[in-house]
Protein backbone atom coordinates (compact mmCIF):
# COMPACT_ATOMS: atom_id res chain seq x y z
CA UNK A 1 0.00 0.00 0.00
CA UNK A 2 1.40 3.62 -0.82
CA UNK A 3 1.01 6.38 1.38
CA UNK A 4 -0.91 8.20 -1.55
CA UNK A 5 -4.15 7.24 -2.62
CA UNK A 6 -5.88 8.52 -6.46
CA UNK A 7 -9.60 9.35 -5.39
CA UNK A 8 -11.64 10.37 -8.18
CA UNK A 9 -15.74 10.93 -8.31
CA UNK A 10 -17.45 8.35 -11.13
CA UNK A 11 -20.72 9.42 -10.35
CA UNK A 12 -22.21 12.20 -8.32
CA UNK A 13 -25.49 12.80 -7.26
CA UNK A 14 -26.88 14.35 -3.88
CA UNK A 15 -27.48 11.38 -1.99
CA UNK A 16 -24.99 9.00 -3.58
CA UNK A 17 -21.94 8.83 -5.34
CA UNK A 18 -19.79 5.81 -7.02
CA UNK A 19 -15.45 6.98 -5.72
CA UNK A 20 -13.05 5.28 -7.94
CA UNK A 21 -9.92 4.69 -4.96
CA UNK A 22 -6.44 3.39 -6.41
CA UNK A 23 -3.65 2.55 -3.82
CA UNK A 24 -5.86 0.45 -1.21
CA UNK A 25 -5.63 -2.71 0.34
CA UNK A 26 -8.77 -4.84 0.56
CA UNK A 27 -8.15 -4.76 4.24
CA UNK A 28 -8.27 -0.82 4.62
CA UNK A 29 -11.42 -0.24 1.96
CA UNK A 30 -13.27 -2.77 3.94
CA UNK A 31 -11.58 -0.48 7.03
CA UNK A 32 -13.22 2.61 5.26
CA UNK A 33 -16.66 0.48 4.46
CA UNK A 34 -16.73 -0.56 7.91
CA UNK A 35 -15.89 2.77 9.41
CA UNK A 36 -18.54 4.68 6.97
CA UNK A 37 -21.52 2.66 8.60
CA UNK A 38 -20.74 2.45 12.18
CA UNK A 39 -18.22 5.07 12.96
CA UNK A 40 -19.11 8.56 11.98
CA UNK A 41 -22.13 9.82 14.25
CA UNK A 42 -25.22 11.30 13.40
CA UNK A 43 -28.07 12.73 15.43
CA UNK A 44 -30.99 10.79 16.14
CA UNK A 45 -33.94 11.06 18.38
CA UNK A 46 -33.02 9.42 21.53
CA UNK A 47 -35.81 10.14 24.09
CA UNK A 48 -39.26 11.71 23.62
CA UNK A 49 -41.69 13.02 26.12
CA UNK A 50 -45.09 12.45 25.60
CA UNK A 51 -47.54 15.21 26.50
CA UNK A 52 -50.54 13.88 24.36
CA UNK A 53 -50.97 11.14 22.07
CA UNK A 54 -54.13 10.27 21.21
CA UNK A 55 -53.46 8.52 17.73
CA UNK A 56 -53.68 4.91 17.31
CA UNK A 57 -50.47 3.66 18.17
CA UNK A 58 -48.55 3.73 21.58
CA UNK A 59 -45.80 6.43 22.87
CA UNK A 60 -42.93 3.43 22.29
CA UNK A 61 -44.30 2.47 18.77
CA UNK A 62 -44.65 6.38 17.43
CA UNK A 63 -40.84 6.63 19.63
CA UNK A 64 -39.44 3.93 17.67
CA UNK A 65 -40.24 6.05 14.30
CA UNK A 66 -39.15 9.19 15.39
CA UNK A 67 -35.43 7.86 16.12
CA UNK A 68 -35.31 6.64 12.37
CA UNK A 69 -36.31 10.19 11.00
CA UNK A 70 -32.67 11.27 9.36
CA UNK A 71 -31.32 14.41 11.08
CA UNK A 72 -29.13 16.41 9.47
CA UNK A 73 -26.00 16.71 11.24
CA UNK A 74 -23.67 19.72 11.40
CA UNK A 75 -20.28 17.94 13.08
CA UNK A 76 -17.79 20.46 13.44
CA UNK A 77 -20.01 22.32 16.21
CA UNK A 78 -21.16 18.95 18.31
CA UNK A 79 -19.35 16.06 19.57
CA UNK A 80 -20.48 12.94 20.37
CA UNK A 81 -23.18 13.03 23.57
CA UNK A 82 -24.52 16.36 22.88
CA UNK A 83 -28.30 16.97 22.34
CA UNK A 84 -30.41 19.19 20.42
CA UNK A 85 -34.35 19.02 21.34
CA UNK A 86 -37.43 19.08 18.85
CA UNK A 87 -41.30 19.50 19.07
CA UNK A 88 -44.17 18.09 17.21
CA UNK A 89 -47.35 19.43 17.83
CA UNK A 90 -49.91 18.38 15.85
CA UNK A 91 -54.36 17.69 15.85
CA UNK A 92 -56.10 15.52 13.14
CA UNK A 93 -57.70 15.12 10.66
CA UNK A 94 -54.09 14.25 8.35
CA UNK A 95 -50.80 13.16 8.71
CA UNK A 96 -47.82 14.03 10.80
CA UNK A 97 -44.37 14.75 8.91
CA UNK A 98 -41.03 14.52 9.70
CA UNK A 99 -41.70 18.13 8.46
CA UNK A 100 -43.83 18.94 11.25
CA UNK A 101 -41.03 19.01 13.42
CA UNK A 102 -39.67 22.00 15.14
CA UNK A 103 -35.92 22.48 16.19
CA UNK A 104 -33.47 24.00 18.20
CA UNK A 105 -31.12 24.54 15.74
CA UNK A 106 -31.65 24.76 12.38
CA UNK A 107 -29.45 22.93 11.25
CA UNK A 108 -30.11 19.91 13.29
CA UNK A 109 -33.33 19.07 11.48
CA UNK A 110 -35.35 16.45 9.21
CA UNK A 111 -33.07 15.43 6.07
CA UNK A 112 -36.52 14.77 4.46
CA UNK A 113 -39.52 16.90 5.08
CA UNK A 114 -42.61 13.99 3.80
CA UNK A 115 -41.56 10.80 6.48
CA UNK A 116 -45.08 10.12 7.78
CA UNK A 117 -44.77 9.60 11.11
CA UNK A 118 -48.44 8.97 12.00
CA UNK A 119 -52.08 9.24 10.49
CA UNK A 120 -54.50 11.31 12.67
CA UNK A 121 -58.02 10.91 12.85
CA UNK A 122 -60.63 13.72 13.76
CA UNK A 123 -60.03 14.47 17.56
CA UNK A 124 -57.11 12.65 17.72
CA UNK A 125 -53.74 15.04 18.54
CA UNK A 126 -49.63 14.30 18.94
CA UNK A 127 -47.94 16.51 20.86
CA UNK A 128 -43.93 15.64 22.08
CA UNK A 129 -40.76 16.82 23.08
CA UNK A 130 -37.65 15.19 21.52
CA UNK A 131 -34.22 14.88 22.43
CA UNK A 132 -31.84 14.32 19.55
CA UNK A 133 -28.42 12.54 20.84
CA UNK A 134 -25.02 12.53 18.20
CA UNK A 135 -24.01 9.42 18.29
CA UNK A 136 -22.50 6.54 16.08
CA UNK A 137 -23.81 3.64 14.17
CA UNK A 138 -21.68 1.50 16.66
CA UNK A 139 -24.14 1.91 19.34
CA UNK A 140 -27.67 1.99 17.80
CA UNK A 141 -28.09 1.50 13.79
CA UNK A 142 -30.13 4.56 13.90
CA UNK A 143 -27.64 6.60 14.01
CA UNK A 144 -25.78 5.55 10.62
CA UNK A 145 -25.10 7.90 8.53
CA UNK A 146 -24.34 5.68 5.78
CA UNK A 147 -26.87 3.14 4.34
CA UNK A 148 -25.80 1.71 1.82
CA UNK A 149 -21.75 1.72 1.59
CA UNK A 150 -19.84 -0.85 -0.30
CA UNK A 151 -17.42 -1.41 -2.74
CA UNK A 152 -15.80 -3.88 -5.83
CA UNK A 153 -13.01 -4.20 -7.68
CA UNK A 154 -12.49 -2.10 -10.93
CA UNK A 155 -12.62 -4.17 -13.93
CA UNK A 156 -9.97 -3.60 -16.76
CA UNK A 157 -11.65 -4.74 -20.04
CA UNK A 158 -8.90 -5.48 -22.72
CA UNK A 159 -10.29 -6.13 -26.07
CA UNK A 160 -8.09 -9.60 -27.05
CA UNK A 161 -9.97 -9.99 -30.68
CA UNK A 162 -12.63 -10.96 -32.74
CA UNK A 163 -15.64 -12.90 -32.16
CA UNK A 164 -16.12 -15.54 -34.53
CA UNK A 165 -19.16 -15.53 -36.75
CA UNK A 166 -20.55 -19.02 -34.95
CA UNK A 167 -19.54 -18.27 -31.55
CA UNK A 168 -21.72 -18.46 -28.56
CA UNK A 169 -23.61 -15.63 -28.13
CA UNK A 170 -24.33 -15.34 -24.55
CA UNK A 171 -24.30 -12.32 -22.62
CA UNK A 172 -20.98 -10.57 -20.80
CA UNK A 173 -22.41 -9.39 -17.71
CA UNK A 174 -20.31 -7.44 -15.82
CA UNK A 175 -21.46 -5.04 -12.84
CA UNK A 176 -20.24 -1.75 -10.95
CA UNK A 177 -17.21 0.12 -13.20
CA UNK A 178 -14.80 -0.72 -15.33
CA UNK A 179 -11.65 0.63 -16.93
CA UNK A 180 -11.16 0.54 -20.58
CA UNK A 181 -7.70 0.02 -22.60
CA UNK A 182 -7.72 3.78 -23.09
CA UNK A 183 -8.26 4.77 -19.20
CA UNK A 184 -11.67 5.70 -19.33
CA UNK A 185 -13.52 4.73 -16.58
CA UNK A 186 -17.43 3.92 -17.28
CA UNK A 187 -20.11 2.57 -15.23
CA UNK A 188 -21.70 -0.65 -16.55
CA UNK A 189 -25.47 0.86 -16.54
CA UNK A 190 -24.20 2.77 -19.90
CA UNK A 191 -24.49 -0.47 -21.65
CA UNK A 192 -26.61 -2.06 -19.94
CA UNK A 193 -24.06 -4.40 -18.08
CA UNK A 194 -23.78 -6.10 -21.09
CA UNK A 195 -20.25 -6.06 -22.74
CA UNK A 196 -21.49 -6.91 -25.95
CA UNK A 197 -23.33 -3.33 -26.56
CA UNK A 198 -19.65 -2.25 -25.66
CA UNK A 199 -17.89 -3.96 -27.83
CA UNK A 200 -20.40 -5.79 -30.62
CA UNK A 201 -18.36 -8.48 -32.56
CA UNK A 202 -15.23 -8.46 -30.45
CA UNK A 203 -13.41 -11.25 -28.11
CA UNK A 204 -12.90 -9.31 -24.46
CA UNK A 205 -11.12 -10.24 -20.98
CA UNK A 206 -11.77 -9.03 -17.79
CA UNK A 207 -9.39 -8.89 -14.85
CA UNK A 208 -9.61 -7.07 -11.73
CA UNK A 209 -6.99 -4.03 -11.40
CA UNK A 210 -4.79 -4.54 -8.34
CA UNK A 211 -5.39 -1.82 -5.69
CA UNK A 212 -8.58 -0.19 -6.96
CA UNK A 213 -12.02 0.00 -5.40
CA UNK A 214 -15.00 1.62 -6.38
CA UNK A 215 -17.03 2.50 -3.82
CA UNK A 216 -20.60 2.95 -3.77
CA UNK A 217 -22.02 5.39 -1.10
CA UNK A 218 -25.60 6.41 -0.24
CA UNK A 219 -26.28 9.04 2.49
CA UNK A 220 -29.12 8.52 4.32
CA UNK A 221 -29.18 12.61 4.14
CA UNK A 222 -28.03 13.33 7.43
CA UNK A 223 -24.00 13.66 5.81
CA UNK A 224 -22.77 14.40 2.71
CA UNK A 225 -20.85 11.60 1.17
CA UNK A 226 -17.70 13.48 0.86
CA UNK A 227 -17.98 14.53 4.51
CA UNK A 228 -19.34 10.84 5.20
CA UNK A 229 -15.84 9.44 3.32
CA UNK A 230 -13.40 11.76 5.07
CA UNK A 231 -14.84 11.58 8.30
CA UNK A 232 -14.58 7.64 7.97
CA UNK A 233 -10.84 7.98 7.29
CA UNK A 234 -10.22 10.35 9.93
CA UNK A 235 -11.89 7.78 12.29
CA UNK A 236 -9.57 5.04 10.87
CA UNK A 237 -6.56 7.32 11.39
CA UNK A 238 -7.68 8.48 14.93
CA UNK A 239 -7.85 5.23 15.99
CA UNK A 240 -4.51 4.15 14.16
CA UNK A 241 -2.24 6.94 15.64
CA UNK A 242 -4.56 5.19 18.78
CA UNK A 243 -2.92 1.79 18.94
CA UNK A 244 0.36 3.53 17.65
CA UNK A 245 0.37 5.19 21.23
CA UNK A 246 -1.17 1.96 23.25
CA UNK A 247 1.57 -0.27 21.62
CA UNK A 248 5.03 3.04 22.41
CA UNK A 249 7.34 1.56 24.67
CA UNK B 1 -59.46 7.44 39.79
CA UNK B 2 -60.93 9.31 36.66
CA UNK B 3 -62.99 7.20 33.62
CA UNK B 4 -64.95 8.05 30.90
CA UNK B 5 -68.48 6.77 29.95
CA UNK B 6 -68.42 5.16 26.98
CA UNK B 7 -72.07 6.06 26.41
CA UNK B 8 -72.60 9.19 27.62
CA UNK B 9 -69.14 10.31 27.37
CA UNK B 10 -68.67 12.40 30.95
CA UNK B 11 -66.24 12.06 33.00
CA UNK B 12 -66.72 9.55 36.11
CA UNK B 13 -65.38 9.60 39.53
CA UNK B 14 -65.01 5.97 41.06
CA UNK B 15 -64.95 5.39 44.75
CA UNK B 16 -64.86 1.88 46.59
CA UNK B 17 -68.44 2.14 47.54
CA UNK B 18 -70.27 2.33 44.81
CA UNK B 19 -69.34 -0.09 41.63
CA UNK B 20 -68.58 0.18 38.34
CA UNK B 21 -71.34 1.92 37.05
CA UNK B 22 -71.41 6.11 35.70
CA UNK B 23 -73.79 7.53 37.93
CA UNK B 24 -75.08 9.44 35.02
CA UNK B 25 -76.53 7.17 32.51
CA UNK B 26 -76.10 3.85 34.66
CA UNK B 27 -73.79 2.51 31.76
CA UNK B 28 -71.46 -0.15 33.04
CA UNK B 29 -68.53 0.09 30.54
CA UNK B 30 -66.01 2.94 31.61
CA UNK B 31 -62.96 3.55 30.01
CA UNK B 32 -59.87 4.40 31.50
CA UNK B 33 -58.40 8.01 30.55
CA UNK B 34 -54.99 8.41 29.38
CA UNK B 35 -52.64 10.07 32.63
CA UNK B 36 -52.38 13.71 32.01
CA UNK B 37 -48.81 13.38 32.83
CA UNK B 38 -45.82 13.99 30.15
CA UNK B 39 -44.66 9.96 29.98
CA UNK B 40 -41.09 9.79 29.00
CA UNK B 41 -40.22 7.01 26.24
CA UNK B 42 -36.44 5.72 25.60
CA UNK B 43 -36.15 5.45 21.44
CA UNK B 44 -33.98 1.72 21.49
Amino acid sequence: MTDQFDVSFVTREERSARLLIRGLTPATANGVRRAMIADVPTFSIDTVRFVENSSVMFDEMVGLRLGLVPLTTPLEDYEVGDTVTLALQKTGPGVAYSGDLETADDRVQPADDDIPIIELKEGQRLEFEADAVLDTGKEHAKHQGGVAVGYRHLQRVRVVGDRQEFDDPEPQIVRGVIETEDGDVVHTDEFDNDLRNRYPGKEVAVEDVPGAFVFHVESDGSLSVEELFVRAVDSLRDRADELAEAVAI
Amino acid sequence: MTYKCSRCKRDVQLDEYGGVRCPYCGHRVLLKERAPDVKEVDVV
